[in-house]
């Protein structure tokens, strides 16, 4: 205990409470005309002055012992302070925790008790002062709100631990066995504030209702993602009926819908999300979440509305208001992982979403269009504010113009997937092996090949194709050639490299170099046949049912071939192998491929194999079953 | 490249802080005619070449850090310290400044030579405390902000000047991936050290650059290269790329297009941010270089080779390269090259400037390629070659003269604005001009020589004054602390000495301390001693488990000659709750900062300072960085801190130091109606318990040998009062009315009785009764009896061990009887343990009985009067 009282000073306690208290309320005022103020500019500035003063007026408060009847002041100013900052910084950091601390420690240096308690951290310091407090009355309401921005900061960093902890503490450990943190937060009831009090940005009930919305919220929402489904909708419906700010309702709405439409009651979720729709101008999540629903029920036309509605309504820039100077239910919520259902995108996102849907369900039209419209926003400047699908799972650029050209393909427009072929070619060319010398190498077959990343062999494949559609079967042949020989080429280095080449990790997988290699010799056999060289054709159709033996189109297209070459022995054994394959149970396909290269084998599908198969039977010579 | 002489022009000098600018937060930017400059204060300044003089004068209103100029609409971009990024169009503040606002407040601080126009408020375009540094992209503001653990990248739409009304459009914010905290102390946001770099890298075709001026840091890079650094998506979308070089050493990218978040798909770090390098120093500068001289002239030549410079010396070189079998590569090397760097910039042909205290140098990445390596390699080695410019603090490439030569921009440490032209396509050490067309070019430049040479010379030589006065001082507390050190024996010829008094200077009487410095040796002290004094207080005897504590007063001893004696007065209590835990013990020591003598010489000289060693080295001087030497040690006891107000005599002595204070209202307030008792349970205790006792008893011969001759012509006991009360400042009265008994008031208020007295003891000695002094102490507080006898006893104790030197034979001793006395303390002892274990386990309403058993025992346990031999 040092006595060092300032010499020679006797400090009219009362005149400078006044002074500092009429400061903190003016202080208060002025946050709130900055609130008010429609300028944002302004706004901000008036706020940060605010927050200064503040700061500057706990700075002198704490250069004084602490004395009890100073405190109640001391605190609510520290209070005012983190509820300006944390929601100027639109989060709580470590600083609003140290700034909780030294309003502990300053209680506890009237109580004499500072020092060994230290290092309990702050959970200790709040046992202590709760402890102390419960017998200097004055000081309560202070602490409580105190306490809530200490619960608002420990349930924004995930501390719940540490907050059942407090809010069992708060209310007086009655019901030491519930750790339910929704009943704790309904329980504790904060003294109300006595009506000569200094003024605050935010009372401790107000607190307490912001608290509860959120960790209703936040626990709903983590219920959901592990599923547990029952529990999510009443934390949700908890959320929901609290006070909360429209955007917050309209998310709470939309998982509600996400929520019922796992557990199986469309007609409810749909009514959620209408609800949702109504509720804001932040329509992306209930749309999106629509458009699932939708997908789940098979309503094809209703999810490519809702998804162009997404598209819509992503691309306005709604007016985001200017937050509250206080901790609103927002800053307490956690940050959207892109996996979370209410994650939505931007706006190429969703019409990367949308395009490609089209082009699943067979709208190549529509999918053509999109995807035009697409790479237009993709390569135009910064204006329109793009973002190419960034998540680690979604394809990579190149794969866009890959599945662009397609979509062009399957709507009959050749020429323009040429165009965005050649486009994606020149762009990247630089990036790519100097290609007359691999050429070269090729043909010598001595040096050891360079590394070619795949989607440049997808590319000329689908140039072949597009070729195909325009007749040109030379082109298309000598496409299909370059094609095969990057991707024979391209295999010994592929493992090796990983990650280094970026761009195109998740793009190719053993199984896709299989699929695409099946593909290239298949379409060249076609082009073979057409042009009437069955040797050839029969060779290229060899050789992808040895590289793929999981493509039955292989088989088939070989099956054919040596029909009408006449080669019956080799052709009925393979129609065995092909009976016997049907007859198995079709095992799904448990891989995924790029959805250009799924386009794509759809079109060198064999166009009728049973009647292939009834024919080859019946052609058959009976002694079979001898 | 030894003989690379380059012409440097002065062109302006502005205002600089004594010491120098420091590196970091100068700029120089270029832009056609027009020099803009920014020294790290509050002030922009405009500068015309064509006309040679300041043409405006911008005060902000904070410390400027970073200036970017967007030329096609001639707007001035400022961030500013703890404030944020500003906007000022240059069309419009001309004019206001020919309208003459004649604001001119730049007097305080050294005139800028034109009027300063203060920047209003209102041209904030982004107010955020957190920013640290900027980069503008076509109409979109890139900022880098501190956050609470993590830097933070935000891109935002650049309103222009005017537009207020609409809010500030944030299109994306990503946090980077660093995991190391952030220079500056938590709690309170510190300006970090070393300020981060941006440096927006974009692919050749790509429109985001186009109209940008060179000079200003954006840059385009080769398509390959862009590519390989960052990726295919990159590349197709030809999207600007923002690098950053932290202070921690991380080299990591953005993809400007991809960082489109809002709160409802933020960004993801994994996703969104590349780690390029690691350059484990602080990164300075990123620019982008051509190395293949292969088609100079050619227009569609980019730069091909990424650089970044580390504070400490450190470049990294990328460049892609084809390998065997023809694929893309790229090719990183590491250089080092003298340090600290300052500042750095790119200039044509693979030359990198980078400027460090003492000189300005050039290195070449495209020079000697072709016999290291193929061609595309990076040279192996790097040799910079010095241009004999030191302590550039910025530096701005300003335009590529044709043939091979460059014309730099720079600010020297002493804020002197400078053009240097070098001319690097000559290789020869001397040119061999013809000499009398150059002779007048040829003086000029040598003159300037002498400058660059003398602002060298300057501050070397207040280096080495700074350290020779340091050596000075340390050999001053060398030869202090051998005198003290060497003086156990005797009076030390510097002492301190310490008495204590009460003042009467408060609302509330002080007992104070006075220390008295005296310098009696034949040297002096000077800056870097303080005299601390440490007042450590005993533990209040309630709890004997807590330590007491201590304070600790420093103060400076300014200068203190030979003979010089310093008094220092400091209050010891009581505080406000009106206790004293006595005894005090006031320690003095001296002590010697080497930080403050030794500190400012041993950072590298203040005109080149050096971000990092602000505060001086901090691996020369250990963390507890002193001297200390103690001087004397001093108990304040409860003896000492009596005070007498019965002695007072209004003639003789100022009453008020005798008694504590009455106020001459409260006394006649008192006088009138009926007194009113105060409430205190201590009052009470007074009114209605009988006053505790202790006695001590001492051999009067004992007492007799240790007085000496001091108490001859006065009683024992009047002697011994006056020995008891040597310290106290009522011992004149004492002395002169020959008292032997007296009644004083303690520190808390409360009263206690000293009486002395000679009794014989009969019991004790077979020699017959035995003269021995009794030594009474009397009090209606607990506590303060306790202080008292306690300081009693301890003075006794020094006492004894004093004579135990030189002591006579005790007389004959009945053991018996003193065995028995002993016996009865054990018993008497041990029930004291026994009760105060029970207090500690008991409840309320049981301890009490027991706390009075406990009073009872103590009392028996003083009463039965120990004797003393």
């Amino acid at each position: 205990m040092s006595h060092q009282t300032p010499l020679g000073s006797s400090v009219p306690h009362a005149s400078c409470l006044d002074l500092w208290r009429e400061k903190n309320d003016q202080l208060v005022r002025q946050a709130k005309v900055a609130q008010d103020s429609r300028l944002s500019l302004r706004r901000q500035q008036l706020a940060q002055d605010a927050l200064e003063g503040f700061r500057g007026l706990l700075h002198s408060l704490r250069g004084l012992p602490a004395a009890v009847p100073v405190l109640p002041l001391e605190l609510t100013i520290t209070c005012n302070f983190i509820t300006l900052r944390a929601s100027l910084a639109q989060g709580f950091t470590e600083d609003q925790a140290q700034d909780i601390q030294q309003g502990l420690e300053r209680v506890l240096e009237t109580q004499e008790q500072l020092g060994p308690r230290l290092e309990c951290g702050l959970r200790g310091l709040w046992d202590s002062v709760l402890h102390y407090s419960s017998l200097l009355l004055e000081l309560l309401p202070a602490l409580h709100h105190l306490a809530g921005l200490q619960a608002a900061l420990w349930l924004s960093t995930d501390c719940l631990g540490d907050l059942t902890f407090l809010l069992q503490t708060l209310n007086g450990n009655q019901n030491e066995a519930s750790r339910n943190l929704l009943r704790l937060l309904k329980t504790w009831s904060p003294p109300a504030e006595e009506t000569n009090a200094p003024l605050t940005l935010q009372d401790a009930r107000g607190l307490r209702n912001v608290l509860l919305t959120a960790s209703a919220f936040r626990q709903g929402l983590q219920e959901l993602i592990t599923g547990s489904l029952p529990r999510a909708l009443s934390s949700l419906r908890e959320a929901a009926s609290g006070l909360c700010p429209r955007p917050v309702l309209v998310q709470v709405y939309t998982a509600l819908g996400t929520c019922l439409r796992k557990m199986g009651n469309p007609q409810r979720a749909l009514l959620y999300l209408v609800a949702a729709l109504k509720g804001g101008s932040t329509w992306g999540p209930p749309l999106l979440e629509a458009s699932r629903l939708y997908q789940q029920l098979g309503n094809t036309a209703a999810e490519l509305e809702s998804l162009e509605l997404l598209v819509e309504a992503l691309n306005v820039t709604h007016s985001s208001e200017a937050p509250q100077l206080l901790i609103e239910v927002e800053l307490l919520l956690p940050r959207l992982h892109p996996a979370s259902p209410l994650h939505c995108g931007t706006q190429s996102q969703a019409k990367y979403l949308l395009a490609s849907r089209c082009l699943q369900v067979g709208r190549a039209e529509d999918a053509a269009e999109h995807y035009l419209d697409l790479l237009a926003l993709v390569l135009d400047g910064l204006e329109s504010k793009f973002s190419p699908p960034p998540s680690p799972t979604g394809p990579c650029i190149p794969e866009v113009f890959l599945e662009a050209a397609a979509a062009l393909i399957q709507a009959s427009r050749a020429q323009d997937a040429l165009t965005v072929c050649e486009e994606l070619l020149s762009r990247t060319s630089s990036l790519l092996p100097k290609m007359p010398q691999l050429w070269e190498d090729a043909r010598k077959g001595t040096k050891e090949s360079p590394h070619c990343p795949s989607w440049v062999s997808a590319t000329y494949l689908l140039q072949g194709q597009a070729w195909v559609q325009l007749g040109a079967q030379k082109e298309a042949i000598s496409e299909f050639s370059r094609c095969l020989e990057l991707l024979f080429r391209a295999t010994p280095k592929d493992k090796e490299r990983g990650p280094a080449s970026n761009g195109e990790k998740g793009c190719v997988s053993d199984m896709t170099l299989q699929q695409l290699r099946a593909a290239a010799l298949i379409s060249r056999g076609l082009q073979w046949v057409a042009s009437g060289q069955d040797t050839k054709a029969l060779q290229d159709f060899l050789l992808s049912v040895q590289m793929c033996p999981g493509n039955q189109d292989a088989s088939f297209h070989l099956l054919q071939t040596l029909r009408r070459m006449d080669r019956r022995d080799e052709a009925t054994a393979l129609w065995w192998r092909l009976e016997a394959q049907t007859k198995l149970p079709q095992e799904n396909a448990a891989w995924s491929l790029p959805l250009y290269l799924e386009t794509y084998l759809g079109w060198i599908r064999f166009p009728d194999r049973e009647t292939l198969l009834e024919e080859f039977q019946t052609s058959l010579p009976e002694p079979c079953d001898l | 490249m030894a003989g690379l002489e380059p012409r440097v022009e002065y062109l302006e000098s502005f205002r600089c802080p004594l010491g120098g600018l420091a590196a970091g937060k100068p700029r120089v930017l270029c832009h056609g005619a027009e020099i803009f400059v920014s020294t790290g204060s509050e002030f922009v300044y405009v500068y015309d070449q064509e006309g040679r003089l300041l043409t405006a004068v911008y005060r902000f209103p904070g410390q400027v850090w970073h200036l970017e100029l967007w030329a096609p609409r001639r707007l001035l971009y400022v961030l500013c310290a703890q404030k944020g990024i500003y906007c000022l169009s240059l069309d419009q503040a001309s004019r206001s400044v020919n309208q003459g606002d004649g604001d001119d407040r730049g007097s305080e601080d050294g005139q800028p030579p034109c009027a300063a126009v203060p920047v209003h408020p209102d041209a904030c375009l982004l107010p955020d405390d957190t920013l640290c540094t900027f980069t503008v992209v076509d109409d979109m503001l890139v900022t880098l902000a501190q956050g609470p653990a993590r830097w933070k990248v935000q891109l935002s739409d650049c309103p222009c000047p005017g537009e207020d009304a609409r809010p500030r459009g944030q299109i994306g914010e990503v946090e980077l991936s660093t995991s190391s905290p952030l220079a500056g102390a938590p709690g309170e946001p510190t300006a970090p050290h070393i300020l981060p770099v941006l440096c927006c890298v974009s692919p050749p075709g790509s429109s985001a650059l186009q109209g940008r001026t060179r000079g200003s840091r954006g840059c385009l890079l080769e398509q390959a290269l862009f590519g390989l650094l960052f990726g295919v998506d990159a590349s197709l979308l030809e999207s600007p790329v923002i690098l950053c070089g932290l202070p921690d050493g991380q080299l990591c990218c953005v993809v400007l297009k991809t960082l489109v978040t809002s709160r409802l798909s933020p960004g993801d770090p994994k996703a969104l941010v590349k780690i390029l390098h690691h350059l484990e120093e602080p990164v300075v500068f990123i620019g982008a270089l051509k190395t293949e001289s292969l088609a100079e002239d050619a227009e569609d030549t980019h730069p091909d080779c990424l650089v970044a410079l580390g504070h400490g010396g450190r470049i990294l070189a990328i460049k892609a390269s084809w390998d065997e079998a023809g694929t893309l590569v790229p090719e990183l090397r590491e250089y080092q090259l003298p340090g600290p760097v300052l500042c750095a910039a790119c200039g044509g042909g693979g030359r990198v400037y980078h400027s460090t205290p003492s000189e300005l140098c050039v290195a070449d990445l495209a020079r000697g390629r072709a016999s290291d390596r193929g061609p595309g390699g990076l040279p192996s080695l790097l040799c910079p070659a010095g241009l004999g410019i030191c302590s550039v603090v910025t530096l701005s490439v300003s335009c590529e003269v044709p043939e091979g030569g460059a014309r730099l921009l720079a600010l020297s440490a002493r804020g002197r604005l400078m053009t240097c032209s070098l001319d690097l396509s000559s290789e020869m050490p001397c040119p061999t001009r013809a000499a009398v067309a150059d002779t007048g070019q040829k003086i000029k430049e040598l003159l300037s020589g002498i400058g660059t040479v003398s602002e060298r010379v300057s501050s070397l030589k207040k280096a080495v004054d700074q350290r020779n006065k340091a050596l000075t001082c340390l050999n001053e507390a060398m030869n202090v602390s051998c005198v003290l050190l060497a003086s156990r024996e005797g009076p030390r010829p510097i002492s301190c000495t310490t008495t204590t008094a009460w003042s009467r200077l408060q609302p509330q009487d002080m007992l104070t301390a006075t220390c008295r410095l005296e310098n009696n040796s034949g040297l002096s002290l000077d800056r870097g001693w303080a005299l601390c004094v440490q007042v450590l207080t005993s533990t209040p005897a309630s709890d004997t488990d807590v330590a007491g504590s201590a304070t600790t007063y420093t103060i400076p001893v300014d200068r203190l000659g030979p003979g010089d004696r310093r008094e220092v007065t400091l209050p010891l209590g009581p505080g406000e709750d009106g206790a004293l835990d006595l005894p005090l013990t006031v320690s003095c020591a001296l002590h010697y900062s080497l930080r403050e003598v030794v500190g400012g010489a041993l950072a590298p000289s203040e005109s080149f300072k050096d971000p990092f060693l602000d505060e001086c080295p901090p691996d020369v001087l250990p963390e507890q960085d002193g001297i200390c030497l103690p001087l004397s040690k001093h108990t304040v006891d409860m003896l000492q801190c009596l005070r007498f107000p019965g002695l007072a005599t209004p003639h003789t002595q100022p009453s008020g130091l005798l008694g504590p204070v009455s106020d001459s209202v409260d006394t006649f307030l008192g006088s009138l109606g009926p007194r009113s008792e105060p409430a205190g349970p201590a009052s009470l205790r007074a009114k209605f318990l009988p006053p505790s006792v202790a006695t001590i008893r001492v051999s009067a011969e004992l007492l007799r040998a240790a007085l000496g001759d001091s108490h001859t012509g006065t009683s024992l006991g009047c002697a011994t009062l006056q020995w008891l009360l040597a310290e106290n400042t009522a011992l004149d009265v004492v002395r002169s009315r020959r008292l032997s008994s007296v009644q004083g008031v303690a520190p808390d208020g409360t009263d206690l009785h000293l009486t002395i007295r000679e009794v014989a003891v009969t019991h004790l000695c077979t020699a017959g009764p035995m003269q021995t002094v009794e030594i009474q102490v009397e009090s209606s507080s607990l506590a303060s009896l306790c202080s008292a006898h306690h300081a009693v006893i301890g003075r006794l104790q020094r006492m004894v061990v004093e004579q135990a030197a030189q002591s006579s034979s005790p007389p004959d001793l009945r053991v018996q009887y003193l065995r028995q006395i002993h016996i009865n303390h054990e018993t008497l002892l041990r029930e004291v343990q026994a009760l105060r274990d029970r207090l500690c386990t008991e409840d309320e309403a049981s301890s009490c009985g027991t706390a009075e058993r406990l009073l009872q025992v103590y009392a028996q346990l003083r009463s039965p009067s120990l004797l003393l031999l």
